[in-house]
């Protein structure tokens, strides 16, 4: 009976724990759609950038990437209230900036990342990828929405406005239980 | 002389068992034959003995053979007062290719007993088995020939063969003429690489001994084949590795260190010296390092462009500079480098390759930031890298002062002879980049590089990835274009293991030493031209291309198709290197050094 009752509370220790997890990441992330600024997410990439990031060269494979340039100003902007954001969470966190591409409504793309290089949807070095459907959700719905997709991982996904009221944004605020000092240092 | 060629071909000529003798350059496949990257030079003249200096490497390859399936031994008889190292060559299967070539170096004891096919290799038809031989000359040998005798024993037969080996009187350079660096990032590949001791170790194998004795044995392989290894420690969104920076506390003005523990087992014995202590080469500083200084290390970019920036980017430099000082760790050059690109979203501009002028401006603002934290008498030695290629041209007049050490794409370089003279002139470090040749190239092709940073008269070459030999290198292998050592764990092997191609460019930086230590006695210009025009009968000149067009237009218009076009002429020219290319420098550096007596 003894040992069971330990198992037990050991068991709800570790639930309570990981509520106290995800509700830091869901905090971090509520205060993130408030603070974030869609219209200066919106100047981030420049023009030119964006037309070069879905050409096809044969020869020049690295044609988007090497075309990849930003507004400073408005980059730094944004970046450094996603830092803000991250130091909220009493762990390491990271707030990443993720958008929709005009006219590609099936791609998405990760805008802004952060100093634990956390996130639980970057393919590593990727322009843009396929649209994640739980991002779809947050920028169709206003939502919030938490993804434990990859064993270990949290990531609360919620949406940025514009001051029109258009949501034009998704931050990713992303952690891992365990982390790996290792990875992605490269 | 006819002696000698008698021995050279005694093995060939035995009916069963045969042990052959072959030059560096010419590989072999597990049937015994010259791989197809290298059979055009098979017909070279070979000399009657391998010529050596003091204080170098003779190196060669003997190769039992046997015509059926059975066991073999191998031993042989070092000549005396010369050491001799010996590893069986891996055959890596290459699947794309559907062939085999070899490459990793496992060091082996003699007598070597085995069988054919070599039961690990599992090729079912192997009937040859290569062994790489290094001869160590020590700097007190007497100049004169000397005996290497090997003799292989089987159900076949038995077959010997003697290599004569004559060591000169002339010694080798201790100093290289161009570093050869080998590069890498992060360190998460030693627990994929050495995976047995990693599990062996469990969860705190990266806090370990062993995993900085690693570290150590990687530093320690390429330095032992004349060579620099550099780590980087971050990533682009400027994540530190724990080992590569010492731990922070506190924020603004009130951020220091916290703690040196990591960073000093890593970094103590490479800035000392002492984790070269039982090389040929003997213990020595390493003389180039990263430092993890990125825009969000130790500064937090929470504050970029505003005074807590500036606040914790002097306190923890500074104390850096301290720590280095209390520790005498002033040999080394402490690369203050920026790696990342805007294209990983970490920071808003291009630390690594500008293309966009604009991002010149952050490198101004570093430098003045470092001049701050570092008195201008410090003996610690701060330099400022920068990886250069689109904005090369540009770069090298508006950041004059600020980078002292450009890294420069190979082939923008290769149109801008007069960017590497005026940075060389006012004594910046200047290295090109590129990547290691793969193994199906013709066995010389590593020389190339080496060869051309010493023709251009710059300091030195980046072989911009050296560690990565993919998932399976042994029987699924990627041509080992980002890898010149394996891990020697599969032989049981705690340590990396080297690779043909990491011989070959060894003994050719070696050569350069030894020619480069001439030009007190012939114009340097003429050694220069003699050894391009017996590499392939090119002249220096060849090794540059011509401005091109696009030169004179905004890097942001060009293309990397315009690029590759731009030099099509310096890439005809090398496609004429052959197995055999350095061979032929190597023998006129023998004849030169053996006029020297």
């Amino acid at each position: 009976m003894k040992p069971m009752l330990i198992v037990l509370l050991a068991a709800a220790g570790a639930l309570a724990e990981d509520d106290r997890f995800t509700r830091e990441l869901d905090d971090a992330a509520r205060v993130a759609s408030v603070m974030v600024d869609g219209d200066f997410c919106r100047n981030i990439v420049t023009a030119r950038a964006m037309d070069y990031m879905f050409r096809d060269d044969l020869r020049d494979r690295f044609l988007g990437g090497d075309n990849y340039e930003v507004n400073y100003d408005a980059f730094d902007s944004v970046k450094k209230t996603l830092i803000r954001v991250s130091r909220l969470v009493s762990f390491p966190a990271d707030a990443n900036l993720w958008m929709p591409i005009p006219g590609h409504p099936d791609k998405i793309r990760v805008v802004i990342r952060n100093a634990n290089e956390l996130s639980q949807f970057w393919p590593w070095g990727a322009l843009f990828q396929n649209m994640i459907p739980e991002m779809k959700t947050v920028l169709e719905t206003g939502r919030r929405v938490t993804v434990a997709q990859k064993p270990g991982w949290v990531s609360v996904l919620a949406p940025v406005s514009d001051s029109l009221g258009d949501i034009v944004a998704v931050v990713e605020v992303a952690s891992q239980r365990q982390l790996d000092p290792h990875e992605n240092v490269k | 002389m006819r002696r000698a060629l008698l021995l050279w071909c005694a093995a060939a000529c035995a009916p069963a068992a045969e042990l052959q003798v072959q030059p560096e350059y010419l590989r072999t496949a597990p049937d015994g034959e010259i791989v197809a990257a290298d059979r055009a030079a098979s017909g070279h003249a070979r000399p009657s003995a391998l010529a050596g200096a003091r204080l170098g490497y003779v190196s060669l390859q003997v190769i039992a053979k046997l015509s059926a399936p059975g066991e073999y031994s191998l031993e042989f008889t070092p000549p005396s007062g010369l050491e001799v190292d010996i590893f069986r060559e891996w055959y890596h299967a290459l699947e794309r290719q559907k062939t085999y070539y070899p490459d990793a170096l496992a060091p082996v004891r003699m007598p070597y007993r085995s069988r054919l096919p070599e039961p690990d290799n599992r090729i079912a038809d192997q009937k040859a088995q290569a062994f790489w031989v290094d001869v160590w000359i020590p700097g007190n040998a007497h100049p004169g020939d000397y005996p290497l005798q090997f003799r292989l024993a089987s159900a076949e037969g038995s077959a010997q063969v003697t290599v004569p080996i004559r060591v000169l009187a002339a010694t080798v350079p201790d100093r290289d003429v161009v570093a050869i660096d080998h590069n890498s990032y992060g360190s998460s590949w030693i627990g994929d690489l050495f995976e047995r001791e990693r599990r062996r170790i469990g969860k705190d194998f990266y806090r370990s001994d062993a995993f900085f004795q690693l570290i150590h044995a990687y530093h320690r392989i390429f330095y032992e084949h004349r060579g620099v290894f550099h780590q980087l420690g971050y990533g682009h969104a400027g994540k530190v590795g724990p080992e590569f920076a010492p731990a922070l506390e506190g924020s603004g003005r009130g951020k220091h260190v916290a703690n040196w523990d990591l960073f000093d087992r890593h970094y103590g014995p490479l800035f000392d010296g002492t984790a070269f202590a039982r090389t040929r080469r003997g213990a020595r500083p390493v003389p180039f390092a990263y430092l993890p200084i990125n825009p969000e290390w130790p500064a937090s970019y929470l504050w970029w462009g505003q005074p807590g920036y500036e606040a914790e980017f002097v306190n923890v430099v500074s104390e850096m500079d301290r720590h280095f000082r209390d520790k005498n760790w002033t040999s080394t050059r402490l690369e203050l480098f920026f790696n990342h690109k805007k294209r990983y979203m970490g920071f808003p501009w291009d630390g690594d390759e500008v293309r966009f002028p604009g991002d010149n401006r952050y490198f101004r603002e570093y430098r003045r930031l470092l001049r701050k934290a570092v008195p201008a008498d410090s003996p610690v030695k701060f330099v400022f890298r920068a990886d250069v290629s689109w904005d090369m041209e540009r770069q090298s007049k508006d950041l004059a002062g600020v980078v002292n050490m450009w890294i420069c794409g190979g082939g923008i370089l290769s149109w801008y002879p007069e960017v590497a003279r005026a940075m060389t002139q006012r004594g910046d470090t200047v290295w090109f980049y590129s990547g290691p040749p793969g193994v199906t190239q013709v066995s010389a092709k590593i020389t190339e590089f080496p060869l051309q940073a010493w023709l251009w008269g710059i300091d030195g070459y980046v072989h911009w990835l050296t560690v990565s030999a993919g998932p399976d290198p042994w029987f699924h292998f990627d041509g080992g274009g980002t890898a010149l050592v394996y891990s020697g764990e599969r032989f049981g092997i705690e340590e990396p293991i080297p690779s043909i191609r990491l011989k070959i460019q060894r003994n050719a930086v070696q050569d350069l030493a030894l020619l480069d230590g001439m030009k007190s006695r012939r114009p340097a210009a003429e050694l220069r031209a003699e050894a391009a025009r017996r590499f392939n009968g090119s002249r220096p000149q060849d090794w540059w291309n011509p401005r091109p067009p696009l030169a004179d237009r905004p890097p942001s218009e060009w293309s990397n198709g315009a690029i590759d076009q731009a030099t099509a002429q310096t890439r005809k020219m090398l496609a004429k290197t052959g197995a055999g290319s350095w061979e032929n420098v190597h023998e006129f550096v023998m004849q030169l050094a053996e006029e020297m007596k």
